[in-house]
């Protein structure tokens, strides 16, 4: 049926569909704000309907990378374009697209000003995003890694709340930082496997970027450079995912963003950091993550801890959520350094289950926060009698996050324990205990919010959700259902490129454990 | 010693040529009322598109050929610096032609200077004699100097000059000193010669080539303002007029790095240890305090001033590397920059008035909404000089990132790239006045001047191409390289 995905650069129309849009906009009258965010919502839809296919025509057991495209760029320094996507990748396309079109539609009513730069700038940072969950070559990864900062930077900084311009460029400098020293992490790479670098002799390898020629060297990578190039690498992704001690961005940029920025920023943004630490720092350098393994995890369970913590502290709806995401981040992190198959796994679908649900929690407080123009938990109470339909949504959310099982939350954070505990029990341990600041943080937010007495008169005249926002707020609640209940299609999807990183990063543990079994967590869970 | 065949003047046929277009027009324009400042700018840029052309008919045969008893040579690294000059002098004479006719001064003198000054530039690409190179520098600077004073109603106007001129002179002399120095010891002044006579010499008199190639690079650093070298450059940049000041920071500085490059691949090989690590302090210091100061300034002449300053640095990154991988980055990254920065300057003097106006952060408020185009270009040039993709600025970056981090100068690199993740800040002030102000009064609007604007137009244009198909450029810098020994 979808055939033809074959015959043509899938990959790049997806990629390059929003920024034509965006060109096409540049075109518009910008007086026209209604047209203009109908083709743009339009744009989105229809990139999300072409990447559809990719997961109908995307063979689980096939070739680990699919719709490969190759083309020569930069030949004189061994830069090629190539665009490729295996399962985790095919995810987080699919998980960008469709939060691409939430987005959109959740700008509708928030968005009264500068609509034209709005969703030029919206559409820009769909094509950066994608562009880096397919780019195969890593200079062609670093280049939207780069791009996509831009229209982050104007969309917090244009749209943003009271405090934005400080939000927007503590995002942009701190991303930046951490993206510079990457970039010397990959010359390192680059050179050692071709001429050599600081005394290394190198490998006489034709000079490329190739992310799989990477990934061949990575035994014949010394320690000590595997440990220099982690920590470079480390700097970049760890800002962006962010873990602790770099979250600070975070909480700023969330928080003043305007909702489908926050929407985007929490969805997609966060999980480029645990992509790179997947897609590169493991089985690149295994040595070095080996070697720094226990800083990785005391930091994922610092930030789990302290994510939760100051959550529970906030009187700021939207603040909470932010710093929700630094503990679910954290969870992401020590399912990833769990480096077996079941956490593997676990993290990489804990990464679309943020997605989904952070996704989701940014949206309905920006549906509230139109409305009454407040985020503060103290200023509302009784919701629930005046808006059902939004409290029952916000329900299934919350129950999503914080893990009830039959909701995608529980598959995620289960199976990252299962992954954790296998290696060392007291890391599960202190991820259960995360888990259960989370349901206290996120349940007490929810009390405050919906039950009691609606005694502030402000409350009154609110009205529940309208068709739109149950528009795009349906499509996150059934997929946080599906994969709560039948979670075996993405497990599916994944096994084959989690299998493959297990072997690269941790030998020993793929030889005596038929790493193909230990989906079991996931069967358990159906 | 045998006659110099006539062919061997017909290669610089050029610059013979611009140097005669430049004093016709200074003659010329000294006849009565003289000539319009369009007419003029038409002049200079029809001379200097026929000097490319010439340039491209005389060609680079393969291999570099000495001419004139050595002092100079026609190969293909002075080729691209030529072009690049030619080019980059073309688009300072566009910027230029508004504001010279606003600013109601003679425009003959000021075009005939900005083609003199451009003939000593392309003199220098080919010297290949420290005297002659000397010689040509000096007809640039001087001319240069003139230039910075042209306004000379304008307190500041004087002050840079004045300015320019003692320190300039200053540095020329140490120079100067430097290569008479060096041919104390090694008894020529030939390139080539100073390059085989320095081993012996270094063994007799270690002292004289040390002090002698020392004095030598400081007057260079002098000539390309980098850091502790640098102090005229602030003050010259804010008081000369604004496309005066474009043409310092971007031909000047080209055609002093061209100099220094050769001088350093061709003239002192042998002391390359030596130099590497001078070169590497200042290039580091020259990052670090170039961007550092650039974050405290409030005018924005001043902070384009000392980001010059800081490019000057990222640029010795590339030639401390000593590598075809070094040079051809720094080929790629003066003429990235060279775009990027006269377009950037081309926008201020869009928005510039008397009285400071359009020099301030301010000024630039709300022009997202005033002139979107011009906004965005701006944008791009901020993104570019920061180092952000798709930017031909991005390539040059890493380019020469990536040749310190594979000649081993990794150090020199780290500091390299945070001190461009710093220099975002200050770009970004711009950017921040341009799309998050709004304007009210006082801000002006920018010119009607098509002209100008076409100009920055192409920067743009060419900023986003170099940022997107980078290839031929590198092909062109990869065939125009000094033979590395």
């Amino acid at each position: 049926m979808f055939d033809w995905i074959h015959n043509i650069p899938i990959l790049s129309v997806v990629t390059y569909l929003p920024l034509v849009g965006a060109l096409l906009i540049l075109f518009m009258n910008k007086e026209s704000g209604g047209s203009i965010r109908r083709f743009a919502t339009l744009v989105a839809f229809v990139d999300f309907l072409i990447s559809l296919p990719l997961w109908f025509e995307f063979e689980r057991t096939g070739e680990l990378f699919q719709f490969r495209e190759s083309a020569s760029w930069i030949p004189s320094i061994g830069v090629r374009y190539e665009f490729g996507i295996d399962g985790i990748s095919l995810l987080l396309v699919l998980l960008t697209t469709l939060l691409g079109v939430i987005s959109f539609l959740s700008s509708w009513s928030a968005i009264g000003e500068r609509e034209k730069e709005y969703y030029i700038f919206m559409l820009l940072l769909q094509t950066g995003m994608l562009g880096v969950f397919m780019a195969m070559d890593f200079f062609l990864f670093y280049v939207f890694w780069e791009v996509m900062l831009v229209p982050m930077y104007f969309l917090i900084g244009i749209w943003g709340g009271p405090r934005k311009l400080y939000a927007a460029i503590k995002f942009f400098l701190y991303t930046l930082v951490g993206s510079v020293v990457m970039l010397l992490g990959v010359l390192a790479l680059y050179f050692y496997n071709s001429s050599g670098l600081l005394g290394f002799e190198g490998l006489g390898n034709p000079r490329t970027f190739a992310i799989l020629q990477f990934h061949e060297i990575s035994a014949l990578i010394p320690p000590s450079m595997q440990w220099w190039i982690f920590l470079a690498f480390f700097v970049g992704f760890a800002i962006k995912v962010p873990m602790f001690p770099f979250h600070t961005w975070l909480p700023d940029a969330h928080v003043e963003a305007p909702t489908a920025g926050s929407v985007i920023l929490a969805g997609v943004l966060l999980k480029m950091g645990t992509y790179g630490f997947v897609r590169f720092s493991l089985p690149i350098l295994p040595e070095g993550t080996r070697a720094l393994l226990p800083w990785m995890v005391a930091l994922s369970l610092i930030g789990i801890i302290y994510g939760a913590l100051v959550a529970m502290a906030q009187k700021d709806m939207k603040k909470l959520v932010a710093y929700s995401s630094v503990s679910h981040l954290g969870f992401v992190m020590l399912g990833i350094f769990a480096l077996n198959s079941a956490g593997l796994n676990g993290g990489i679908l804990q990464m679309i289950n943020h997605g989904l649900s952070t996704g989701a929690l940014f949206l309905l407080v920006g549906v509230i926060y139109e409305r009454r123009h407040t985020r503060m938990i103290a200023d509302y109470g009784g919701l629930s009698s005046k808006m059902p339909l939004f409290a029952t949504v916000f329900l299934i959310i919350t129950m999503a996050s914080i893990g009830l099982p039959t909701l995608n939350g529980f598959v995620g954070e289960f199976t990252i324990l299962v992954g954790a505990f296998s290696r060392t029990w007291w890391w599960a341990l202190v991820g259960a205990i995360g888990i259960v600041l989370g349901a206290a943080y996120m349940l007490w937010m929810f009390q405050r919010v919906f039950f009691g007495p609606l005694d502030n008169p402000d409350n009154e005249d609110l009205e529940d959700l309208n068709k739109r926002e149950l528009l795009y707020l349906m499509p996150l609640v059934i997929l946080c259902f599906w994969i709560g209940l039948y979670p075996k299609p993405f497990f599916a999807i994944l096994e084959k490129p989690v299998d493959y990183i297990v072997r690269r990063v941790d030998a020993d543990y793929a030889a005596n454990v038929d790493v193909a079994a230990v989906t079991a967590p996931a069967e358990v869970s159906e | 010693m045998p006659p110099i065949p006539l062919e061997e003047f017909l290669s610089l046929l050029p610059e013979g040529f611009l140097l005669t277009a430049g004093m016709l027009l200074l003659i010329v324009s000294s006849i009565g009322k003289g000539v319009t400042s369009r007419t003029a700018t038409v002049v200079t840029v029809l001379s200097l598109a026929l000097t490319a052309v010439l340039l491209v008919w005389i060609g680079v045969e393969s291999g570099a050929r000495p001419i004139l008893a050595g002092m100079f040579i026609v190969d293909g690294y002075a080729f691209f610096w030529k072009l690049l000059l030619i080019l980059a002098t073309g688009l300072t004479a566009i910027v230029s032609c508004r504001f010279v006719e606003e600013g109601g001064y003679r425009a003959g003198e000021f075009f005939s200077l900005l083609m003199l000054a451009a003939t000593g530039m392309l003199l220098m690409a080919s010297g290949f004699n420290l005297l002659s190179i000397w010689i040509s520098l000096e007809l640039m600077a001087l001319s240069s100097y003139i230039l910075a004073g042209y306004f000379k109603l304008e307190t500041r106007s004087n002050e840079a000059a004045i300015k320019y001129f003692v320190l300039g002179a200053l540095s020329s002399g140490i120079l100067l000193y430097g290569i008479s120095l060096v041919y104390g010891a090694t008894g020529t002044v030939g390139l080539e010669g100073v390059a085989s006579a320095l081993p012996a010499a270094a063994q007799t008199k270690p002292t004289l080539i040390a002090i002698g190639w020392l004095l030598m690079a400081i007057g260079l650093f002098f000539k390309v303002a980098a850091v502790p070298f640098h102090i005229w450059t602030p003050d010259v940049y804010v008081g000369a007029p604004t496309p005066v000041t474009a043409f310092l920071a971007v031909c000047s500085k080209a055609a002093s790095f061209a100099i220094l490059v050769r001088i350093f691949f061709v003239a002192l090989p042998g002391l390359r240890v030596d130099w590497q690590i001078v070169t590497a302090a200042v290039a580091a210091l020259t990052m670090i305090w170039g961007n550092l100061a650039a974050l405290t300034q409030k005018n924005v002449k001043r902070m384009l001033a000392y980001s010059s300053i800081a490019h000057a640095g990222y640029v010795l990154m590339g030639v401390l590397a000593f590598s075809e991988d070094g040079l051809w980055a720094v080929l790629f990254y003066m003429l990235a920059y060279s775009l990027i920065t006269l377009g950037t300057f081309g926008t201020v003097v869009l928005l510039e008035r008397k009285e400071y106006a359009g020099e301030r952060y301010e000024d630039y408020a709300g022009l997202a909404r005033r002139a979107p185009l011009l906004a965005a270009m701006m944008l791009l040039f901020m993104l570019a000089l920061t180092g952000i993709p798709p930017t031909g600025g991005f390539f040059g970056k890493v380019y020469l990132f990536a040749a310190a981090v594979e000649a081993g100068w990794t150090w020199v690199a780290v500091i390299g790239v945070l001190m461009s993740a710093v220099s975002l800040y200050y770009y970004l002030g711009i950017v921040v006045q341009m799309y998050f102000k709004e304007a009210d009064d006082d801000t002006p609007a920018p010119l009607a001047a098509p002209g100008l604007v076409v100009a920055i137009g192409f920067c743009a244009l060419a900023t986003l191409l170099l940022g997107v198909w980078p290839e031929p450029l590198v092909e062109f810098a990869k065939s125009s390289l000094l033979p590395i020994l």
